[in-house]
């Protein structure tokens, strides 16, 4: 029997033990140990703990352990714990085990061996060569006719004198052109235009925009990144709707198509995406002031309609990415046969002569990918490509200069044993 | 005594104003302000202390005792803590980025800079806080420790912080001095108390204090109580050594010094309790005087960190130069429709003003492209490191010691990564390689070896020659103290009677009984008597032949006492008396130590014990068998690291001994050339000896000392050892930690050389000869302004012997170098030589010689030596070191170096408290060093350079925007896309990289040393991956940015509508996200739940993010893209091609690179890809499965090779030699008088004393 009475140094340990005693006993002829021990928290919250436990007391193997704490204890005492360690010190400082803290949590570790290697060139070959293929198909069947008129509209009298033509309010914009269909379209056809070295998507143009103007009639004075389109004659109570330079500079070149004596019908409806229409563009919200200032920039909105109604202006003001960028300008649902000329008739009122820009029209059907579009398919099919030759490279490298896994003559230090 | 304490009265300078005991601490006042470089001048004037007046103190406004280690306080910790945070480069950046962006030129709003420096100065400085915290806690222990102090003639006990200058308090034994205190009284005779000093100078020898006479009574309460005393002294100074001061006690003035105080951090030893009066407290104390502020250290991969920065900076800042140039170009009258004509507002558009527009634009993309500098890098590594700290190092169960019950202690948390790329340990000795605990261990008696016990050394050679090897269990009934681990039955409990040679050893039982310097103290009983000794391995000495029935147990200045078990008598006790005619004392020429005794029947006997040479030199012609077996058991015991001494005896005649004895006499009264001449008699007398056998002490290494040292060199690790101890000792510890071998070359630089002391001799006779000699050293400094001359003339030659010693050793050494032979190299070099090569014009050679040198050991260092040499290293070789100690006297080199490590443990904390990292015992190095540092270097690698890699391509996208936007710095991505890349999207897996990766596992790290080399060359963060990562960066980001691009040219969906800016750039940077964090995965060598929950989650977030954000925000942008683009198979084909493409090249680069160039670490985890790791058996020893190459090693290593031919040596720190002296290069030689005086002292004193208490 061991009985033993501590007095320890408050400062150093924090469970001073007051009083524990060990006492084997005897239960059904088998050797156990009990031990009661009463210990002072003095700093937390002064409770007097009290432990009781029963402990098996074989001489050899693991003991099993009942023991219970006094209830404001912490609840890791559960009982019937199987204890295999002998004696747990009561102050360890010893750190508890868990794998994070041991740094050994279960992991995959991969190994890039030259079979990985290989394995993940083919297998990105198998999966981009088709893929590529696929969308070179579908570029492929989309039939796109475009035509660049900014110079062809011009007439001799004003070659190089684009800027003074197009501003001048005399001259007779219309401008014919014809085209050929080179194969069979599909209905629906889009018509797009595509702007080259228009910088829409610069810094002082893209900002210059008021989106809550756009989306609700009670911000309609809400033009402060407008500048210089904010308010019309500096009019702080006629604020400009749409403000700002996007909307400014709308895109306003018309297009009439006709096949043969047949005129297309230009449906310009749904040519935005619903998101601007529904929500960015209110259905409140009627253009005021628009245009009215000294410099006219491009086309005018007819102030009956709504915003969300004037699509042309959505799709304008969704800014490109790009400096050369196409828009969509609206859809023919008719079929175009192939030969069949196509004639364009343009009011060429946009300036892009000013600037340098280029203005072509864009027929184009669409594939589940879109328009024409060759670069998903080159690119699979390049990458395929060196994926496949790469692959071979490696399966060849395999057989003739394998490297065995793991051979410790690859140590540095074997390689170089002086080099300690 | 009065005489010359008028002459220190008029001494300059006049420190030291006592020496009371020939222990005096004695120093030149001058000298030592140079030597100690940091000494601070004393303030002028002095303070006046009246003792037990708190009233009269109060007016002087002294400090109190309340001590302060934290950084802040709740008022400084803001502005402070702020100042910290902005005085990183970084991070001020980060605040003139985000002002310019409130202004007009910025394109992207404040938001995207803000939120990210908000959120990363929250976090740095919530983690100063809880660090601060911690050390605010520990103070508060300090100051909340107890003790004595007098109040109203009682002992009260209080708080530290309460402590007064002026109080009277009481020290109770193996407390700590409170304050700096004057000793008043000690329960111990004639005012003395021992104190341990092992706080301030690492040094476990019992230093003796000494009150002064008059106040020793003030013992009890009601006498201290009475006691009003005036103290004046000097101002508080960081001179551990000096103290000047007068107590004015009952209109007498008595001078104060050194000897009379006790310094606080020190201990009470060997004394029931002091009285002291405290003069010094708090921070005015010398012990905090002397901790500087701890610089605070950086790790050297922050500071390339740095340098990188600077680089990305200068990229940063020719991006916005091209940008700008560009811009300027561009702006043009004709772009009318972006309205750059002349307005009011702006001048960034003026197409008239280029220049300005110039300007203007610089700022625009500077703030465009600010995030090429990650900023949340530093308080991610921040994050990481105290997360590895706490929870890694701190926890491991393998640096825990379960004895002391200590486990390893990150104290600060930048410095894991340093840890992986240590190139040089400086290591103390004393109580870091050994345990500072001597043990007779062995012995060997006429040729016949004793003892079973197999040491440290052994053990770890055996291990290494693959041979399991257990310590002998001793057997229960085996005697077992301190300085006692000897267990062979032969000798035990009288058992050598039946020995061989009952005689001999006899003979060797009392020479080890009666030939020393040991004083008995305590009661006169084996189990309670304890002895003072001046080295440890005296005591061990003494305490075996008590154990072997020898028990010397009282000592008078003429005779030994002995109680000798007699055998034949059967087994009666009997005390023998042994009349000690003379002590021929030991130092470090002689090497040996000599008592002639005479035995109660008359019979005239000379013992001597010392190194073998000496002794083997003396001995008498005959016997050569005996010798040579001797001889051999001698190398076998240095071989295992074994201190050896051998023993001898000479029976004298009386004729020969009265002959010699007159001889004697007249040179010990001699004045002149006193040292020599006793030398030269002794050599007259200590010859013919008879061989009685040999001693062998451990100095019992540490557990685990020698192979971690194995382990660590071969890891590249070059070790330093650098000691207070003499040189024989050093060469011993690096013997046995196998740092030297017979196979190196030795370089010794030592002043202990012929020449020198020649030299010196001169001088100091000439002194001799003119003084008289006790009181030399008291006076000696003034002497030394008449002998300049004489001083200059022995530094000049000590110098100009280091000097060719110097170039002669390192021309030598670069032969040896360039040579085949690859021989390794070994230097030694004793603190006196050290001085002089550590001037300027020497360091250069000292630092390429000591470098060439695969182990350096430094003897006799003072700790600002220490330090010394660990800043040569640092700062002239520009090698990663790293300093371990367990002393105050490491302090200074554990703060000089890059990393510090404190053993925690037995001694003091100051070594802890300056350190970086504690650690219960230095095996655990090989745990810290190869398995977290390398891993924290590993990580924080991958981590820097995957910040690098992911900012600048997320940047870089940016950039290559800038060119189709008309340089106008329009943004590509939304503002919060920006602000939150860094600190959400691509945040945490970094992060679980940089807790998790590992490359091999704990055990693999240990048994494969040789990894950790790459993080010495620092293979994994140079220019070269700084580069090769650029190249991946420029190229995946032209693929993602042309790849969104290019592809979005056309209608992209059956109902022909056009993808806008915003579209574009949320799908580029939807491919963005998926790139970096895929690529991260990439890098990892282990991919754990962890990395594919922050992977996915990460990737997840930002869909997660994008589909909430495009429909809150309306008005932006960025409305409804994603789902927009959710419509359009365009999207879809990007997310599956640009991460492939983009990450291709990389694995390219990777399957390459393993392919052809493999990496260590690679190798071996493909030797062992199949093993899985050994989850929670890390305790364990990795198992015994070896590799061909090791079967290599082994099989060299049990080659048969040349025995080692050192033999052990034992003896050493003579006396009571204080540290500073030894510092001075002032040799202090104990005289055998001092401990025949001691030991009178002891005799006079006890009785009145006895009756007194």
């Amino acid at each position: 029997m061991k009985l033993s009475l501590k007095l320890e140094d408050q400062q150093q340990n924090q469970n001073p033990i007051l009083f524990k005693a060990k006492i084997p006993i005897a239960v059904f002829g088998l050797p156990f140990l009990s031990a009661f021990s009463a210990t002072h928290h003095h700093a937390a919250a002064a409770s007097d703990k009290l432990s009781l436990s029963l402990r098996t007391h074989f001489p050899t193997g693991p003991s099993l352990k009942l023991s219970y704490n006094t209830p404001t204890t912490t609840a890791n005492s559960g009982a019937g714990k199987m204890d295999t360690s002998p004696k747990p010190k009561s102050k360890s400082k010893k750190p508890k085990y868990s794998r994070f803290t041991q740094q050994e949590l279960p992991a995959w570790k991969p190994i890039l061996t030259p079979g990985w290697v290989i394995a993940s060139f083919v297998a990105v070959a198998i999966l981009f060569i088709p893929a590529g293929l696929l969308c070179l198909s579908a570029s492929e069947r989309v039939v796109e006719i475009v035509d660049r008129y900014d110079d062809e509209c011009l007439p001799d009298s004003y070659s190089n004198k684009g800027d003074s033509f197009i501003q001048s309010k005399d001259t007779n914009k219309t401008c014919v052109r014809t085209m050929k269909v080179p194969r069979k379209m599909t209905a629906p056809v889009f018509i797009y235009y595509q702007l080259d070295n228009f910088y829409q998507n610069h810094r002082r143009y893209v900002k210059s925009r008021s989106d809550k103007q756009l989306r609700d009639r009670s911000y309609a004075d809400e033009t402060r990144d407008c500048k210089p389109e904010d308010n019309l004659d500096g009019d702080e109570n006629e604020p400009i709707i749409p403000c700002g330079l996007v909307a400014w500079s709308l895109f306003n070149d018309t297009y009439k198509l006709s096949k043969g004596n047949k005129v297309l019908d230009i449906n310009k409806k749904d040519i935005a995406w619903k998101s601007d229409t529904e929500i960015k563009f209110g259905s409140d919200v009627y253009p005021k002031n628009f245009q009215k200032g000294e410099l006219i920039g491009g086309g005018e909105l007819d102030e009956t309609k709504p915003l969300s109604e004037q699509e042309d202006l959505i799709v304008w003001m969704r800014t490109a990415a790009l400096p050369n960028f196409r828009k969509l300008y609206g859809k023919i649902y008719s079929d175009l046969e192939a030969n069949e000329t196509i004639t364009i008739v343009i009011q060429n009122n946009y300036n892009t002569y000013e600037f340098g820009g280029e203005k072509r029209v864009v027929l184009s059907t669409m594939s589940w990918l879109g328009g024409k579009n060759d670069f998903f398919g080159i690119a699979f099919l390049t990458i395929g490509g060196i994926c496949l030759f790469m692959a071979i490279n490696f399966i060849l490298l395999y057989v003739c200069k394998p490297r065995p896994l793991g051979d410790p003559s690859y140590l540095s230090w074997n390689r170089n044993p002086n080099g300690l | 005594m009065t005489g010359w304490r008028e002459a220190s009265g008029s001494r300059q300078g006049g420190d030291s104003a006592s020496a009371g005991t020939p222990l005096a601490v004695d120093r030149n006042p001058s000298m030592s302000t140079i030597r100690l470089g940091r000494v601070q001048p004393q303030a002028p004037g002095h303070r006046t202390v009246f003792c037990n007046d708190r009233e009269a103190n109060y007016l002087a406004k002294y400090k109190g005792n309340a001590v302060s280690t934290t950084k802040y306080n709740v008022a400084t910790f803001l502005p402070k803590g702020l100042y910290e945070q902005f005085r990183r480069v970084a991070n001020l950046y980060f605040l003139t980025i985000s002002c310019l962006s409130f202004t007009p030129v910025s394109p992207v709003s404040p938001i995207t800079n803000v939120i990210p420096l908000s959120l990363v100065l929250f976090v740095s400085l919530v983690k100063e806080a809880f660090e601060d915290w911690k050390r605010l806690q520990n103070d508060m222990t300090i100051n909340n420790s107890s003790v004595e102090i007098l109040q109203e003639q009682r002992w009260e006990s209080l708080p530290w912080k309460k402590l007064q200058v002026g109080d009277v308090v009481r020290v109770r034994q193996d407390g700590f001095f409170p304050a700096d205190l004057l000793l008043l009284a000690s329960t111990n005779p004639d005012g003395v108390c021992y104190t341990e000093t092992a706080n301030l100078d690492g040094e476990t020898n019992l230093k003796i204090r000494k009150a002064l006479e008059k106040t020793w009574d003030y013992v009890t309460p009601e006498k201290a109580s009475e006691f009003k005393g005036e103290i004046h002294c000097e101002q508080p100074n960081n001179s551990l050594y000096t103290f000047t001061g007068n107590l004015i006690l009952q209109k007498q003035t008595l001078p104060l010094g050194p000897n009379h105080i006790l310094l606080r951090g020190c201990s009470l030893r060997n004394t029931e309790y002091i009285v002291g009066t405290v003069i010094f407290t708090g921070h005015e104390t010398k012990v905090m005087m002397n901790a500087m502020n701890v610089p605070s250290k950086r790790s050297t991969l922050e500071r390339k960190l740095d340098k990188v920065i600077a680089t990305l900076f200068g990229v940063l800042l020719s991006m916005c130069l091209i940008g700008a140039i560009g811009s300027a170009v561009f702006v043009s009258n004709k772009y009318h429709y972006l309205e750059l004509w002349i307005n009011g507002d702006s001048q960034q558009f003026n197409p008239n003003n280029r220049f300005v527009v110039f300007v203007l634009s610089i700022f625009t993309l500077i703030t465009l492209y600010s995030p090429i500098i990650p900023i949340s890098l530093y308080v991610s590594i921040e994050m990481i490191k105290f997360i590895q700290s706490t929870k890694f190092i701190n926890n491991d169960l393998r640096m825990y010691h379960s004895e002391t019950n200590t486990p390893a202690l990150a104290r600060t948390s930048n410095l894991n990564e340093e840890l992986g790329q240590v190139e040089y340990i400086f290591s103390d000795k004393t109580g870091t390689l050994t345990r500072n605990l001597m043990e007779f261990f062995k012995c060997s008696i006429s040729g016949e070896t004793y003892g079973t016990g197999v040491t440290e050394i052994e053990i770890g050679a055996a291990k290494r020659n693959g041979v399991d090897v257990k310590e002998v269990q001793k057997p229960s009934h085996a005697v077992r103290e301190k300085g006692f681990n000897f267990d062979d039955a032969r000798l035990m409990h009288g058992a050598w009677r039946n020995e061989p040679n009952p005689e001999m050893c006899k003979e060797f039982f009392r020479c080890l009984a009666i030939c020393h310097t040991v004083l008995p103290e305590g009661e006169e009983s084996p189990e309670k008597l304890r002895y003072q000794a001046a080295s440890p391995d005296e005591a061990a000495l003494v305490t075996a032949a008590k154990n072997f029935g020898f028990f010397f147990y009282r000592r008078t200045p003429t005779m030994i006492y002995v109680r000798e078990s007699h055998v034949e008598k059967m087994g009666k006790v009997q005390d023998a008396a042994y009349e000690i005619l003379n002590i021929l004392e030991f130092n470090s020429t002689r090497k040996r130590q000599s008592v002639v005794c005479r035995y109660g029947d008359g019979r005239l006997v000379l013992y001597c014990k010392g190194a073998d040479t000496v002794i083997y030199e003396r001995l008498a012609s005959g016997s050569e068998e005996l010798k040579k077996i001797s001889r051999e058991q001698l190398e076998q015991y240095g071989e295992a690291g074994l201190r050896t001494l051998c023993l001898a005896y000479r029976d004298l005649s009386p004729e020969i001994y009265e002959s010699w004895n007159e001889k004697f006499i007249q040179a010990k009264s001699s004045l002149r050339d006193r040292e020599r001449k006793l030398d030269e008699v002794a050599e007259l007398i200590e010859k013919d000896l008879t061989l009685i056998g040999c001693t062998a002490i451990e100095d019992k290494l540490q557990e685990g000392v020698p192979s971690c040292i194995e382990t660590l060199s071969r890891a590249g690790i070059k070790i330093w050892v650098l000691t207070g101890d003499k040189l024989e000792t050093a060469i011993n510890i690096a013997y046995a930690c196998k740092l030297i071998n017979n196979d190196m070359k030795q370089f010794v630089i030592s002043s202990e050389t012929d020449e020198i002391r020649d030299v010196e001799n001169r001088v100091s006779n000439f002194l001799a000869s003119v003084l008289f000699i006790g009181i030399i050293q008291t006076i000696q400094s003034q002497v030394k302004l008449f002998f300049q001359g004489d001083q200059v003339e022995i530094a000049q030659f000590i110098r100009e012997t280091v000097k060719n010693d110097l170039h002669k050793y390192h021309e030598e050494a670069q032969s040896i170098i360039h040579g085949s032979s690859g021989q390794k190299l070994s230097l030694l070099i004793d603190g006196k030589c050290l001085m002089y090569a550590l001037d300027p014009s020497l360091r250069s050679t000292l630092l390429s010689l000591s470098l060439s040198c695969s182990s350096v050991v430094c003897c006799r260092v003072s700790p600002l030596q220490k330090a010394q040499v660990t800043r040569l290293v640092r700062k002239g070789a520009n090698k990663i070191t790293l300093s371990i100690g367990d002393g105050a006297n490491d302090v200074g080199m554990i703060q000089a170096a890059h990393v510090g490590v404190g053993i925690s443990g037995l001694e003091g904390m100051q070594a802890v408290m300056a350190s970086d990292f504690a650690i219960a015992q230095f095996r655990f190095l090989t745990d810290l060093l190869l398995v977290h540092g390398r891993w924290s270097y590993l990580r924080l690698c991958k981590v820097v350079s995957y910040f690098f890699y992911k900012n600048l391509t997320f940047t870089l996208t940016q950039f290559w925007y800038t060119f189709h936007t008309g340089y106008s710095g329009q943004r590509f991505y939304d503002d919060w896309f920006q602000s939150l890349y860094n600190v959400i999207f691509t945040a945490l897996p970094v992060i679980i990289v940089g807790l998790l990766d590992k490359d091999v596992s704990a055990s693999l790290s240990k048994k494969y040393p040789q990894l950790y080399k790459e993080g010495i060359d620092n293979a994994y963060f140079n220019w070269k991956v700084v580069g090769t990562l650029a190249c991946f960066s420029v190229y995946q980001s032209i693929i993602v940015y042309n790849f969104a691009v290019a592809s979005s040219t056309t209608g992209l969906t059956s109902a022909g509508r056009m993808l806008g800016l915003w579209d574009i750039s949320t799908a580029a940077f939807t491919c963005l996200v998926i790139t970096v964090n895929l690529r991260l995965l990439m890098m990892c060598n282990t991919v754990t739940r962890w990395h594919s929950i922050s992977v996915g989650g990460s990737i997840l977030a930002w869909f997660i993010f994008i589909f909430i954000y495009a429909v809150v925000f309306v008005n932006k942008g960025t409305y409804y893209t994603i789902y927009v683009l959710m419509g359009t198979a365009y999207f879809y084909l990007m997310i599956v091609l640009v991460p492939i493409v983009a990450l291709l090249c990389d694995f390219l680069y990777q399957g390459v690179q393993r392919w052809f160039y493999p990496r260590d670490y690679q190798i071996v985890q493909e030797i062992h890809r199949h093993e899985p790791e050994a989850i929670g058996a890390g305790l364990l020893a990795v198992g015994n499965q070896l590799t061909p190459e090791e079967e290599r090693r082994y099989a060299f290593a049990l080659l048969p090779r040349e025995r080692s031919k050192h033999t052990g040596f034992a003896f050493d720190s003579p006396g009571y030699e204080s540290f500073f002296a030894t510092q001075q290069g002032v040799t202090t030689p104990q005289k055998p008088w001092d401990v025949i005086r001691r030991a009178s002292m002891r005799q006079k004193t006890k009785s009145p004393r006895a009756s007194q208490s």
